[in-house]
């Protein structure tokens, strides 16, 4: 399994931790140069941790671990109006991009009171394009355990709700947030963010665990590398792949689809060992198969 | 500005109360506000929000906000600028010009500079209602649509809820203005 950690720190000889990644077999998965202060996000092998914090010791940067990183994470609020967005919402979506997810935010067409409180077949595709979700509730237990069932139990990714009321006998519930009139930016609010990230990792760790079960036929790091060797990100570009779990999700034009399908990866090509469809929401996904289903790649 | 939440648990009341303190100082109705009561009934969900409302300020006249300077006058308070030119403009014409940002200048006689001065540039009463219900439209849940008013000479009581409201919500509802009036000396 690869590790997922981010590096700040000068731009000298930063490029000798660029190669030592590429020698262990890693990938520089985000790379900002600030005038003379580079940020990076590198995937290395597990076992190879030890290497590059030597080396980033000897560079005088800083190593951070990202313990959400290579997730997509969709927020999901009742509405976007100002009752639910922008606070708590956006606090929420800061820090686990802090993290290292990949943060969405969407607000539900008709998500807001209590027996009126809906999800479209739509919405629920969209979600489940994500890894995992966050559910932003409010203030009251009553609505909020009418709402989990309804909304949040059909998904099939894993899920995470955060609410007001502080004990709640609902499963993956953290309490303690509720509406919000202000940042969270004080010290217990704070604390509260660090819990919630703690139980959002474990909720991801589920799907983690099942991934590791039964491996995928490539890493999607590895097909991220593949595809950007193909068609290279056009300047100012952000995020043109998003990494997933289980298969990424690819910004490209209509007429790129092809040249996405027949990359080669191993002896095989992209479509023959991954699903590929338009997504709902923005770009292609990209579901990498199990290893089991495509046999060695290799 | 008083706040009382009553009805859900203690973290919902808790955070109701901040919710309304935060809402009214944000719309600038603070000190306008004697008091504010709300019941929270999530589980049939009915929400009922009394705004009882106080001292309302006078209206801002000319003097307020200008000095004068010969023909000239002198903006003091920037804030009432735009309102204080429009109503110039709107009464005097091409007889009123902006000199620069904080000056204008007069070519009126003497008693119509007088008469100048005590012209009202913003009366808070009249947009008193609309930002009152604002605040109670921002307080109140965004699912709770069905919305039954309820005016009185000292404010205003708003039931809330997704579902019809019945008539022992409304006696309710007559009962919490009745105590707000009461713990007022009576209105």
């Amino acid at each position: 399994m690869y590790k997922i950690m981010m590096f700040t720190g000068g731009v000298y000889k930063f490029h000798e931790l660029k190669e030592t990644i590429e020698d262990i077999g890693g990938f520089v998965l985000q790379e900002m140069v600030m005038q003379t202060e580079t940020m990076m996000h590198l995937a290395f092998p597990e076992e190879e941790e030890r290497r590059i914090r030597n080396k980033a010791k000897d560079l005088g940067g800083k190593l951070k671990d990202l313990p959400l990183a290579g997730a997509e994470i969709m927020i999901v609020v009742p509405s976007l109006g100002n009752h639910h967005a922008v606070y708590p919402m956006c606090d929420i979506a800061e820090f686990l991009r802090r993290k290292g997810a990949i943060t969405n935010m969407m607000g539900l067409a008709r998500g807001v009171g209590k027996r009126i409180a809906q999800m479209t077949v739509q919405e629920k595709a969209i979600i489940e394009e994500c890894d995992a979700a966050v559910f932003v509730f409010g203030d009251f237990k009553e609505c909020i355990e009418e709402k989990a069932p309804k909304l949040c139990e059909p998904l099939e990714v894993p899920y995470m709700i955060v609410g007001g009321p502080p004990d709640l006998d609902i499963p993956h519930y953290v309490g303690g947030v509720g509406r919000r009139t202000r940042r969270m930016n004080r010290k217990s609010d704070i604390d509260k963010l660090e819990e919630m990230a703690a139980a959002f990792k474990e909720v991801l760790n589920e799907k983690i665990e099942e991934i590791e079960e039964d491996p995928l036929a490539a890493s999607p790091l590895f097909i991220k590398e593949m595809i950007e060797m193909t068609l290279p990100p056009k300047a100012g570009e952000e995020f043109p792949v998003v990494i997933h779990l289980d298969g990424l999700r690819v910004k490209i034009e209509e007429g790129d689809e092809g040249r996405v399908r027949d990359i080669e990866i191993g002896k095989r090509k992209l479509s023959e060992i991954s699903e590929i469809k338009k997504s709902l929401y923005e770009g292609y996904l990209v579901k990498i198969q199990t290893e089991a289903v495509t046999g060695g790649i290799f | 500005m008083e706040v009382k939440v009553e009805g859900g648990d203690e973290f919902a009341n808790a955070s109701y109360e901040k919710i309304c303190d935060d809402t009214f100082r944000d719309i600038g109705l603070r000190s306008n506000i004697e008091q504010v009561y709300m019941y929270c009934n999530a589980a049939e969900h009915v929400f009922i929000l009394s705004v009882e409302i106080g001292r309302v300020p006078s209206p801002v006249k000319v003097w307020d906000v200008t000095q004068r300077e010969g023909d000239k006058l002198r903006i003091t308070d920037e804030k009432y600028a735009p309102k204080l030119l429009a109503l110039l403009w709107d009464k005097y014409g091409e007889r009123v010009q902006q000199i620069s940002r904080l000056v204008i200048g007069l070519e009126l006689k003497d008693e119509e500079i007088a008469e100048v001065m005590n012209l009202i540039v913003y009366d808070p009463r009249e947009d008193l209602n609309s930002r009152v219900l604002d605040g109670i439209d921002r307080i109140l849940p965004e699912g709770a649509r069905v919305r039954y008013p309820m005016p009185s000479t000292a404010g205003i009581t708003i039931i809330a809820s997704e579902n019809p409201i019945a008539e022992e919500w409304k006696e309710k509802a007559k009962e919490i203005m009745r105590k707000m009036a009461s713990s007022k000396g009576g209105t």
